[in-house]
């Protein structure tokens, strides 16, 4: 019952932010989209008909070289685009979380673990993704893979400062002078605790997944039998005369807003939770 | 003993570098060399010429053994040699050097402009919460923050060099121009940076204002402010000299931080732009499949960042006097 309290208080506190509301509605379009692709898509978006057709009733946004239909493409490409960053952002979440929560609360771990997450931020993330992406064979879950890999250290990060405050605080201290064991400690007082922050973090990692995908397939190094919205704008953007047509207008301007607006969404949601969950940010005017 | 941790800190990450650069080729199924030749992924197989394969065989030196071939890479690298690029048939270093001068100049100008900007109007916003100019200065970055800097370039291009026709749509110089003036070739450097500089400047903007804004808001909070205030300081005085000064202490270890980040957007930004940059020669090396190209691409790329990240860590401990005895 408190869960389902603690729902609803979070949701009114929520809807007050404008820019949250906006932010949801968005997202919810695109997962709509995602979801229910194959009933909403006119044609399979591999199959091919003439080559470049401009839009017309048969193909509302044309087709693309090869024939095929890009409004479809479109709509397949939300599901490619948003799996693979509420996938990655998830699986990085929970190996963030598990080694931010160990990290804050055993000093020596968290020493050593702090060393590497330093290295791992050190080294700029796109271009290693670029270089790994380039050796292994390009496919979603190679992708999904590096995106983990390097997605981790930060949420450890955050985590992990959060942990070493709330370490402090009475109840904390409390339990563990009752002798409640550690674990007992990390799951019972400091996890839900760092629930919130942790919210935040899985948002803003889904919008940075989303930047660093649409980069690699418009660099080409995406997996070429899923087609994400960059993958659209990689072909697009090859071929001799986007610029200098009006080609760009259906082929490469409706999936560039695809994910600008996704990102957009993500951004405006992260605002708004933050907002919720910094304290310091709080009682001032929402937007 | 801050700076020693620090600076150990950074050889250990450069060793970790160099060490992943060296081992990424030869962990792969095969030898480099067959992986070159029959890359996955790819759609045609390169062929090399007997002089190229000679060059590559004797850079990778896979006949002798491992620990061998490690000494004469760091060796190597330490004399500048890093490798033979497969594409341009010319020593990757040569490459680099050249390019990187242009991706300095783009980075160098963006970071500058963003900084500052970022800055400013991060200030403004939080100086005035909850006003008209916050939400519409929030809600405007926030939201022109969210195209992808490949996109942006798209539309800059589209609008500013093919409908419009007011500043070029690739390259850094006019091919084939005879300066007559040092002036002149300025001019011609700068009119071809302006597209690729402000696509960074916007796409990098948001964050480092987000940041300024929550900085300023907490020191806003704090008492000095209210007795700045209480002493009938003018407001525009105590901003300046109280609350900015003091929120931004924590915006300088961020800026090397979003040196990495902004790179990313550099090579997308390079490429859009046929900026000859090294992120461009980065696309360049990926296109064709140009792994020593490639992997040199990555080294400086990583080495610039790591340089930047020393910097601002030094310049850090300077600014905050608490950290300057430790």
């Amino acid at each position: 019952m408190t869960e389902i309290k603690d729902l609803n208080r979070f949701w009114n506190a929520y809807k007050e932010s404008r820019l949250g509301l906006i932010g949801l509605a968005i997202l919810l379009f695109f997962v709509t989209l995602a979801v229910f692709a194959p009933y909403i898509a006119p044609y399979d978006p591999h199959e091919m008909f003439k080559p470049m057709e401009h839009p017309g009733s048969d193909h509302l946004l044309g087709t693309n070289d090869i024939g095929q239909d890009i409004l479809s493409e479109l709509i397949y490409g939300a599901r490619v685009s948003l799996f693979i960053a509420f996938f990655v952002s998830v699986v990085s979440g929970i190996i963030g979380t598990a080694f931010g929560l160990l990290s804050g609360y055993f000093e020596m771990f968290g020493f050593f673990l702090m060393r590497i997450v330093d290295a791992f931020l050190a080294i700029p993330r796109l271009p290693l993704i670029i270089v790994i992406a380039a050796f292994m064979r390009p496919s979603i879950w190679n992708l999904i893979f590096i995106f983990i890999i390097l997605g981790w250290p930060i949420t450890t990060r955050i985590i992990r400062s959060e942990v070493l405050s709330l370490r402090t605080r009475n109840y904390v201290e409390a339990a563990r002078m009752v002798g409640a064991p550690d674990t007992y400690i990390l799951m019972k007082h400091i996890l839900p605790n760092v629930f919130p922050l942790l919210v935040v973090r899985l948002i803003i990692e889904a919008s940075h997944v989303i930047i660093a995908e649409s980069s690699l397939s418009f660099l080409g190094l995406g997996d070429p039998t899923a087609k994400s919205w960059g993958m659209i704008l990689h072909y697009a953007f090859v071929y001799p005369t986007i610029f200098i047509s009006d080609l760009w207008m259906w082929w490469m301007l409706p999936a560039g807003l695809c994910i600008t607006f996704t990102i957009l969404s993500l951004t405006f949601i992260g605002y708004a939770l933050e907002e919720l969950v910094n304290p310091r940010l709080r009682g001032m005017t929402r937007i | 003993m801050h700076r020693i941790t620090k600076i150990t800190g950074y050889v250990a990450i450069i060793l970790v570098v160099l060490s992943f650069n060296f081992f990424l080729p030869r962990l792969m199924p095969g030898d480099p060399l067959s992986f070159l030749t029959g890359a996955p992924g790819m759609d045609m197989p390169i062929v090399l010429d007997e002089e190229t394969r000679a060059k590559l065989l004797t850079y990778y030196g896979l006949d002798k053994p491992l620990s061998q071939q490690f000494y004469d890479y760091m060796l190597g690298i330490l004399h500048g040699d890093l490798g033979w690029s497969i594409y341009h048939n010319a020593p990757v270093s040569d490459i680099l050097i050249g390019a990187l001068k242009w991706t300095l100049l783009l980075v160098g100008t963006s970071t500058a402009l963003y900084m500052v900007l970022g800055i400013l109007l991060g200030a403004i916003s939080a100086w005035n919460r909850g006003g008209k100019s916050d939400v519409g200065l929030l809600v405007s970055l926030l939201s022109i923050g969210s195209f992808p800097p490949f996109f942006l370039g798209m539309l800059f291009i589209i609008l500013f060099s093919v409908k419009l026709n007011l500043f070029p749509a690739f390259g850094a110089q006019t091919p084939f121009m005879g300066y007559s003036s040092l002036l002149e070739e300025a001019s011609d450097i700068l009119y071809h940076l302006f597209l690729p500089a402000t696509t960074l400047v916007i796409s990098h903007i948001g964050g480092v204002y987000l940041l300024m804004r929550n900085s300023m808001l907490n020191v806003i909070g704090e008492d000095y402010i209210l007795t700045a205030r209480a002493k009938g300081m003018a407001e525009w005085y105590i901003m300046r000299k109280h609350a900015m000064k003091n929120a931004l202490l924590p915006i300088t270890t961020m800026i090397a931080l979003r040196t990495g980040f902004m790179i990313g957007g550099t090579i997308l930004v390079e490429t859009v732009f046929a900026y000859p940059g090294v992120g461009r020669l980065l696309f360049d090396a990926v296109t064709y499949r140009d792994y020593p190209l490639l992997q040199g691409a990555f080294l400086i790329i990583t080495l610039v960042i790591i340089a930047a990240n020393f910097v601002a860590d030094m310049v850090y401990v300077q600014l905050d006097p608490r950290l300057r005895h430790d």
